[in-house]
């Protein structure tokens, strides 16, 4: 069984290019209505969450299910607009308001409380993000992927070749662009936020999608050294080939901890392993499906000049 | 096996320290497992201090000390993130209302008077707080909650009654008069003293309330956020002027390290700099234990679907790399311990990805193995080709993730971090289980005749080959 990557190539593209744009117009969509290109949580724009759960051992609180209106009007009641309020599973209720301060927090918490009955503090989450601590986050994960970026080039370089490089943080900057692309898609249609957790889920990515490519450019530079004559397509549909098995396998068994992470993991995990299962499997497939034929093409394009040249 | 001997008690002599380590060392929870609180403060520059140094850090970390202290929280932690910030940590504090009250705020340094005839009652109080301050460390310890919260009250009621003894001078001199203070070594003996300097108008104040208790035995009282921290009394020599010229010296039986402690909390008094709250994370603890209960599932679950499939694919060498993984699972999470590292959720995540990639390597080495089996060479020699010829590819893929992993360690907010070190630290056990044990493991089965079988590293190899091969055996 052997499939040749390089003849249809054109395909590959068309398809990269294809969801690539799909996920540009939607964070351009999503820029116009949100603000920003993926629907940013708590983490980035600053805010108070309180996740709260009624406290079921106190006899007659939760005798009557959670009433949407009563805590509607106990937040009103307190000044704050532009709040989103969800009832969570039966007795659980999560409140997303600006920054409160512990004043207003607690004045907050005792509203409810008398509106809908008491809490159990055991259950309770409260998040406070202040505004700057979002932006700082934000601007430390974009230079964290600038400096991993240039690490990993200036590793390939010294082991490879700087062409080889330069292709590797292309087919890298598909993998991350498609998931940013596909979480815009969940942000705008199922309401999916990114977290300070998408950050690192980004950067595994990374570390993980070059992963895959350097062992098909191994494989290139085995080939190559062994054959130096044969020409560059089929050089570099053997390495496909040859490493294809372990490209798909080793996907196999990051995907099953993952998929295993995202059934069990819980509420926090959920979007994180999602992310990186998005990630992931377009790593494996930039790696097979764009590094090579971009590799390929690149090096026809130089072997074309040299041969004008020597002409 | 001459060669596979000394590896093997290698493996077996590591697998049972980690178990010692395991079974001896128990690996601290983060908040978001163990549920309580986590308190960003935010430590902002003003026109007076344009810029936050190492040394104002520190300062105010002290400040902030002393206030948590004043919470009565067992096992509270406080240590400076990065440039400007203090992280507080709270364990077990589900409502963090009341330290979010006492953390906001400039710190209050103030330089007061004692009230005549109160030196008998001082010395009272005094002594009875440093009992209480003894049992209070004494219970933290132990983490009797009730108790606790019993005795910093009465430690808090023993705190507001020392500072009635003493009355604001007028107008008050507060730390923003003070310009400096540090530790300054023995002139003579043994014991160290605490140097301290106002600016003009703080030596002029400062001089006034020196002049009124020299020689009397009443002492200055040093209030940092309404707590004595230091009350020195003043000598007969200075009754007439004062200390005069803004500086002075503290003395008493200092050591360097209590002389060095009093200076950094006048440091952090006098800092003119506000600190405010730009983070909190409460987790109740209960939803912590569900998030403990979920991350075993879903760990169990990774592991187990790794396991089998490996077996299914790959047959014996598949079942070997599962006793490996099982050996990476172990040494990791007995490198986490001896490393001392705080596992929280995406700690978790971070190391059940982890057995994911683990197996990567031995996915390499097989694939390769298979390709040299059908090539025609000898299942021994593929065996080793296997290792060989992978090894480039496992070092170049461990190395370029490791970048990743540096560069988001670098990045380092605390969650962002536990997912970091956790990874990095598993791909070296990687490297040492997966190339190691797998291959002495693997050599060890082939000494065996019914494991010698190419079948079970490859199935459906073209029967030419085989024959070839057995022949070759």
């Amino acid at each position: 069984m052997t499939f040749s990557v390089i003849k249809q190539r054109r395909i590959w593209w068309s398809i990269s290019f294809a969801i690539i744009l799909g996920g540009l117009i939607s964070m351009a969509i999503s820029w116009q209505q949100l603000g920003a290109p993926l629907r940013p949580s708590l983490d980035f724009v600053g805010g108070t969450r309180l996740q709260l759960e009624r406290d079921c051992s106190v006899a007659t609180n939760c005798a009557a299910p959670i009433n949407l209106n009563a805590v509607r009007e106990a937040v009103d009641g307190q000044g704050l607009t532009n709040n989103s309020i969800q009832i969570v599973g039966k007795e659980g209720l999560s409140i997303r308001t600006k920054t409160l301060d512990v004043d207003q927090r607690t004045k907050l918490q005792t509203a409810l409380t008398q509106k809908i009955g008491s809490f159990d503090p055991k259950k309770t989450q409260i998040d406070t993000v202040g505004p700057t601590v979002g932006k700082q986050l934000l601007s430390s994960g974009l230079l964290a992927l600038l400096v991993s970026f240039a690490g990993i080039v200036v590793y390939l370089s010294f082991r490879f070749q700087s062409d080889y490089a330069v292709i590797a943080i292309i087919a890298l900057f598909h993998d991350v662009l498609i998931t940013l692309g596909i979480f815009s898609v969940l942000g705008l249609v199922l309401g999916i936020e990114v977290d300070s957790l998408f950050v690192v889920a980004i950067l595994t990515i990374t570390g993980f999608s070059v992963t895959d490519t350097v062992v098909i450019y191994d494989r290139i530079r085995e080939i190559l050294h062994l054959h130096p004559d044969l020409p560059i397509q089929q050089i570099v549909d053997d390495a496909v080939n040859q490493t294809l098995t372990r490209s798909i396998n080793t996907t196999i068994t990051v995907l099953l901890t993952l998929v295993s992470l995202f059934l069990f993991g819980g509420e926090t995990l959920r979007n994180f392993s999602l992310a990186l299962i998005i990630g992931f499997t377009m790593g494996a497939y930039s790696s097979i499906f764009i590094a090579s034929t971009l590799l390929c093409w690149w090096r026809e394009q130089r072997q074309s000049r040299s041969v004008d040249a020597a002409v | 096996m001459q060669r596979q001997r000394p590896l093997l008690a290698l493996i077996i002599v590591l697998l049972i320290a980690a178990i010692t380590v395991i079974t001896t060392i128990p690996i601290p929870l983060g908040l978001d497992l163990q549920g309580g609180s986590q308190l960003t403060i935010q430590v902002k520059p003003t026109p007076e201090v344009p810029q936050i140094t190492e040394r104002e850090l520190e300062a105010v970390k002290k400040v902030v000390e002393g206030r948590v202290n004043g919470l009565g929280v067992s096992e509270a932690l406080v240590q400076t993130v990065g440039k400007d910030q203090i992280l507080v940590q709270l364990p077990g504090v589900s409502d963090p209302q009341a330290a979010e009250r006492v953390l906001g705020g400039t710190a209050q340094l103030e330089f007061k008077t004692q009230k005549p005839n109160t030196e008998a009652q001082l010395f009272a109080l005094q002594s009875s707080r440093s009992e209480q301050r003894a049992k209070q460390d004494e219970l933290r310890k132990g983490g009797d909650q009730a108790e606790i919260a019993k005795n910093q009250a009465a430690l808090q009621n023993n705190n507001a009654a020392i500072a009635e003894l003493f009355e604001r001078t007028n107008p008050p001199l507060t730390g923003r008069y003070l310009k400096d203070a540090n530790a300054e070594p023995p002139q003579a003996g043994p014991s160290w003293s605490v140097g301290i300097k106002f600016d003009q108008q703080g030596g002029d104040l400062f001089a006034d309330l020196t002049k009124k208790i020299a020689g009397t035995g009443r002492g200055i009282g040093i209030f940092l956020d309404s707590e004595l921290i230091s009350s020195p009394s003043v000598a007969a020599q200075y009754a007439t002027t004062g200390i005069a010229g803004g500086q002075a010296q503290i003395s008493g039986n200092f050591t360097l390290q209590t002389a060095n402690d009093l200076s950094v909390q006048l440091r952090g008094g006098s800092l003119p700099v506000p600190v405010s709250i730009g983070e909190i994370r409460t987790v109740g603890a209960t939803l912590g234990k569900d998030s403990i209960q979920r991350s075993i599932y879903a760990g169990v679950g990774g592991i187990v679907l790794v396991l089998i499939f490996m077996v299914g694919y790959y047959r014996l060498p598949g079942a070997i790399a599962d006793v490996a993984l099982l050996i990476y699972a172990i040494l990791t999470y007995a490198t986490f311990a001896l490393f001392g590292v705080t596992l929280t959720l995406p700690g978790i995540a971070g190391f059940i990805l982890s057995i994911g990639m683990a197996v990567d390597s031995n996915v390499l080495i097989f694939e390769r193995t298979r390709e040299e089996l059908r090539s025609g060479k000898t299942l021994y020699r593929s065996v080793e080709a296997g290792f060989q010829r992978a090894w480039s590819s496992i070092v170049d893929s461990h190395v370029t993730t490791l970048i990743a992993c540096a560069a988001l360690f670098w990045l380092g907010a605390g969650l962002v971090r536990g997912f970091a070190y956790t990874l990095a630290l598993g791909l070296f056990v990687n490297l040492f289980t997966a190339i190691v044990c797998s291959r002495t493991l693997l050599l060890l089965a082939l000494q065996f005749p019914s494991f010698r079988k190419p079948q079970l590293f490859c199935p459906n190899l073209p029967t030419i080959t085989k024959s070839q091969t057995e022949a070759q055996l």
